[in-house]
């Protein structure tokens, strides 16, 4: 039976490597799967990329954008009815278009990139009128509410501008330590809520209008949140002398406007600084770096030409740097001035580094002498145990 | 460059970068091309100092000087002092008018007189604004005054921008402060002037005249430092919004659109008991309600307003308001107040480069002291020593020079070296303090050659005390970037053969350093395989 098991179990272990082989090869073959159409990628791509594409994507949002307010106002729109078809007709299309040409470009990685799905985004809600009209008729009452979602159309315009995406990728390292707390203050909120509506929200004696169900209680503890207006709801729940509800709305009131949105605003700060400095720590190592790259192909370029020039010298056959500058050296004059200001040849400089090499010469000194002193204690201790351990030793031969 | 050094050599990059510098100070690149004569072999003090500048000039005139920058902090220069270094400026007969201008506007009496000025038109606006419904006849003569008051610091005011302009038209442009300047006295010089042409009877005009007066008194934000400080801060925190702002204003233009449509049915109802029916009911109107959302007012009144149409569906309505309450209310207020605050502590720290710059040469003074007392107080024994090894050398070695001494006996034990350093650069620094700048002198050849006795006679004298708390390191760690950023000029004078020879002793030093570490690892690796047999 044990043999029946195991056979299964190898049955079960080659189908599954046959598996994992199949798979494996598909995706290699997946992967080295190579377009045909490199060159109208590639046109595609530059077509893309440059700016008279951005130009027009820029202006295009912007008239859109112009011409959804102008369709707010029902004179207008009424007036210049034909101008707004046609002026559709063209946006969709420009969009569209973009959309197929990104998407053509690289249809992999088009979906990484947040923008491009915000793109997908606003494409969709663009065609909701269109299917809405056509699937539920002319008078669904929620189709103004579809026309209003046009809006979002320029949000487009964000893509396009560097300054406000650094500042969504700055603020966005903040969207966990919002989410966070949103949730925390929905909690309050929660317990509050069910809390207000076991004393406030009872059918008899209670504010049903406040208090009555779940939803509109989390409304009236919305508005002691943000307070706005609490005195009103306060003097409803006073009217009809309900017990504690001051001491409830009091206490409410302090913990989340006073405690929880101030502690929204400190922990905002504090992730805003700390992301700056680490932005400005980030580019000074970057210049820093920048700068240090640039020395040492200075000076590798310097010792390139110094090699070149032993290798160059016909006379003799120079061994080292000293050799090659004998010459030179012999023409230096002392009495020569020679008035340097930079921080090597600099009096404070030598003090320093050489007050640093007298501690570095101290403490070896004083390391060696330690050693001294080890090997000394070590040497008295080996003279100490040979004679314990030659009676051990005869002792151990006397047993075997 | 495996060419330049022995097999087994180990590159070090210190050693490398000492040897570059050699090479750079000396040019020697060019001299081993041949080149001598694209060396420059003057400095720059030779040219400035009139009587060096004599002596250079009556040699060779065809010779290069070599000019060495370095980045200084000085404080601001003034368009006179520019004015004044000018060729043209110089070579005329009278200096120009807006010489005189400049140091007309730079005088305290005229800067605190137009401070006086405009405190003296905000009294007389004050008073006359008091005085303007009395048709007290006795007050006559007060109105007159006030008036021609009022008159003649206008005068004075378009004179000062007149001098301004003498000083320099185009730099006047530039600076903003004077641009308000200008603004704030051609505002309120323009009703006048409209009144005196004879537009007459309207009483708008003269309205504006007397607001505008007031706008001179905002004159006095450009004068006083601190204010000025507080307004610079503000509009650079602006600045740095610009885009945050604009994204809000996106969220405002996305928000009141979707409003208009979203509340059509609220707009268009025909109940009768509706609080607020024309806030949604077209652009502008529901820009202002987007508005009063942002800033939390009445916002529950409009929702149960809202709530009370039964075609507008309640669950939009609520998720339109909440979302915008908690996106635009809660989450970018605070995001402005975060920028701000952050915006604000990197304004003060750079409005306080100044004084942190200050603090710093300040540290590094104190540093550069520490590092003689402690040289003073650990070579005593080391001096005398010294010094009795010193009589029986050469005689005529002049003790007024600040140079290291000639050469350096190249010395297998690196400690040699920097005894024979050090006892000198002990010598420099006690001249040093008297005679910064002299030009070197003879300074004999004369070696130091080493012998133990130094290294035994300046081992006792090693007992290095720490600096407060820290260890020697740490402290020069920590100061040592201060002590590179001096402002002090302090130009060290070097004999050219004692440069050169500095040089490659430091990189043989280099080397050196770098064979005790292995040593000292071989040492501590036989230890560690002691074992007892």
């Amino acid at each position: 039976m044990s043999q029946q098991f195991h056979y299964q179990n190898d049955t079960r272990v080659i189908s599954s490597s046959l598996l994992d082989n199949s798979s494996a090869e598909f995706c290699a073959r997946f992967r080295k799967f190579q377009r045909r159409d490199t060159q109208c990628q590639a046109f595609v791509k530059r077509v893309i990329m440059s700016r008279l594409f951005k130009i027009i994507m820029i202006s295009t949002v912007s008239l859109n954008a112009f011409f959804v307010v102008l369709w707010t106002d029902y004179n207008t729109k009424y007036n210049l009815f034909r101008l707004f078809e046609v002026s559709e007709l063209i946006f969709v299309s420009i969009y569209s278009s973009e959309f197929c040409m990104k998407l053509y470009v690289d249809p992999i990685n088009y979906w990484k990139d947040g923008y491009n799905l915000l793109d997908v985004i606003i494409i969709v809600t663009i065609f909701i009128p269109y299917g809405l009209h056509r699937f539920k008729g002319k008078h669904y009452p929620y189709l103004n509410i579809a026309d209003g979602m046009q809006s979002l159309r320029i949000l487009k315009l964000i893509t396009y501008s560097r300054g406000i995406r650094t500042l969504i990728t700055a603020v966005g390292q903040t969207a966990y330590i919002v989410a966070s707390v949103l949730i925390l203050f929905f909690v309050l909120m929660f317990i509050f809520a069910i809390l207000g509506f076991c004393l406030f929200g009872t059918p008899d004696r209670g504010d049903l209008n406040n208090w009555g169900n779940l939803a509109v209680a989390f409304f009236t503890l919305f508005s002691l949140a943000t307070v706005d207006g609490w005195t009103d709801l306060q003097e409803q729940l006073d009217n009809r002398n309900l017990a504690l509800s001051r001491t409830f709305t009091i206490i409410f009131i302090l913990l989340a406007t006073f405690i929880f949105l101030s502690m929204f605003v400190g922990v905002m700060i504090i992730h805003t600084e700390a992301s700056f400095k680490k932005f400005k720590l980030d580019l000074m190592a970057e210049r820093h770096m920048a700068l240090m790259g640039e020395k040492q192909v200075i000076l590798r370029r310097q010792q390139e030409e110094v090699s070149r020039l032993m290798q160059m010298q016909k006379n003799a056959d120079y061994k080292s740097f000293s050799e090659l500058v004998e010459n030179f050296k012999r023409t230096l004059q002392h009495t020569d001035p020679m008035v340097l200001d930079d921080f090597g040849t600099s009096l404070p400089f030598i003090d320093v580094y050489l007050s640093t090499l007298d501690n570095q010469d101290a403490t070896i000194y004083k390391l060696q002498e330690l050693y001294y002193e080890i090997a000394h204690v070590l040497s008295l201790m080996l003279e100490d145990l040979p004679q314990k351990k030659r009676s051990q030793t005869s002792e151990n031969s006397e047993e075997t | 460059m495996a060419t330049s050094h022995p097999v087994g050599h180990v590159q070090l990059p210190r050693a490398d970068a000492i040897r570059s510098r050699l090479i750079d100070t000396f040019s020697l690149i060019e001299h081993l091309q041949g080149l001598s004569q694209a060396v420059p072999r003057h400095t720059i003090r030779e040219i400035v100092d009139p009587s060096r500048q004599k002596k250079v000039m009556l040699g060779d005139q065809h010779q290069l000087v070599r000019f060495s920058i370095k980045p200084r902090h000085t404080g601001q220069i003034t368009h006179g002092r520019r004015l004044m270094s000018r060729l043209r400026v110089r070579c005329s007969q009278r200096p120009p008018l807006s010489l005189w201008a400049g140091w007309v506007l730079e005088c305290p009496l005229f800067t605190n007189f137009i401070i006086f000025l405009i405190f003296l038109n905000t009294i007389v606006l004050m008073v006359e604004i008091e005085l303007l419904e009395s048709s007290n006849t006795k007050l006559w003569s007060l109105k007159l005054t006030l008036e021609v008051a009022a008159w003649f610091i206008l005068l004075i005011f378009i004179l000062e921008i007149l001098l301004m302009w003498i000083s320099s038209f185009f730099l006047f442009w530039k600076n903003a402060w004077n641009v308000f300047d200008f603004v704030v006295t051609i505002l309120s010089l323009l009703p006048e002037v409209v009144v005196l042409v004879g537009v007459t009877g309207q009483s708008v005009w003269l309205q504006l005249l007397r607001i505008c007066r007031v706008l001179r008194s905002l004159k006095l934000f450009a004068r006083f430092r601190q204010i000025r400080v507080i307004i610079l801060a503000l509009v650079r925190a602006l600045k740095s919004m610009t885009f945050l702002l604009m994204l809000l204003l996106i969220f405002f233009y996305i928000f009141a659109v979707t409003g208009v449509y979203f509340f059509e049915d609220y707009t268009r109802s025909t109940r009768q008991d509706l609080e607020y029916p024309m806030f949604f009911s077209d652009l502008l109107n529901s820009l202002v309600t987007v508005f009063i959302l942002f800033t939390m007012d009445h916002w529950y009144a409009l929702l149960q307003d809202i709530w009370k149409v039964p075609e507008v569906s309640r669950a939009f309505s609520s998720i339109y308001v909440i979302l915008w309450l908690l996106l635009g209310s809660i989450i970018f207020r605070n995001i402005i107040v975060a920028m701000m605050v952050t915006n604000f502590q990197n304004i003060r720290n750079e409005l306080n480069e100044e004084i942190t710059h200050l603090e710093v040469q300040h540290k590094a003074d104190i540093f550069k002291r520490q590092i003689i007392q402690r040289r003073q107080n650990l070579s005593p024994e080391v001096m005398r020593s010294s010094i009795s090894k010193v009589d029986t050398r050469d005689p005529n070695q002049q003790r007024k020079s600040l140079v290291l001494p000639a050469a350096f006996e190249e010395e297998s034990k690196h400690s040699a070296d920097e005894e024979g350093s050090r006892t000198s650069a002990l010598k420099i620094e006690e001249f040093s303090s008297k005679m910064k700048k002299s030009p070197s002198s003879s300074s004999s050849s004369s070696s130091y050659s080493s012998s133990s006795s130094y290294y035994s006679s300046s081992s006792e004298s090693r007992h290095l005390d720490p600096i407060g708390q820290l260890d020697w390191e740490t402290h020069v760690h920590q100061n040592l970037p201060g002590l590179m950023e001096m402002d002090q000029d302090d130009r060290v004078v070097w004999p050219r053969d004692s440069l050169f020879r500095y040089f490659e002793l430091l990189e043989k030093l280099q080397y050196n350093l770098e064979e005790r570490k292995r040593l000292q690892q071989f040492a501590v690796q036989a230890l560690m395989n002691f074992e007892d047999k």
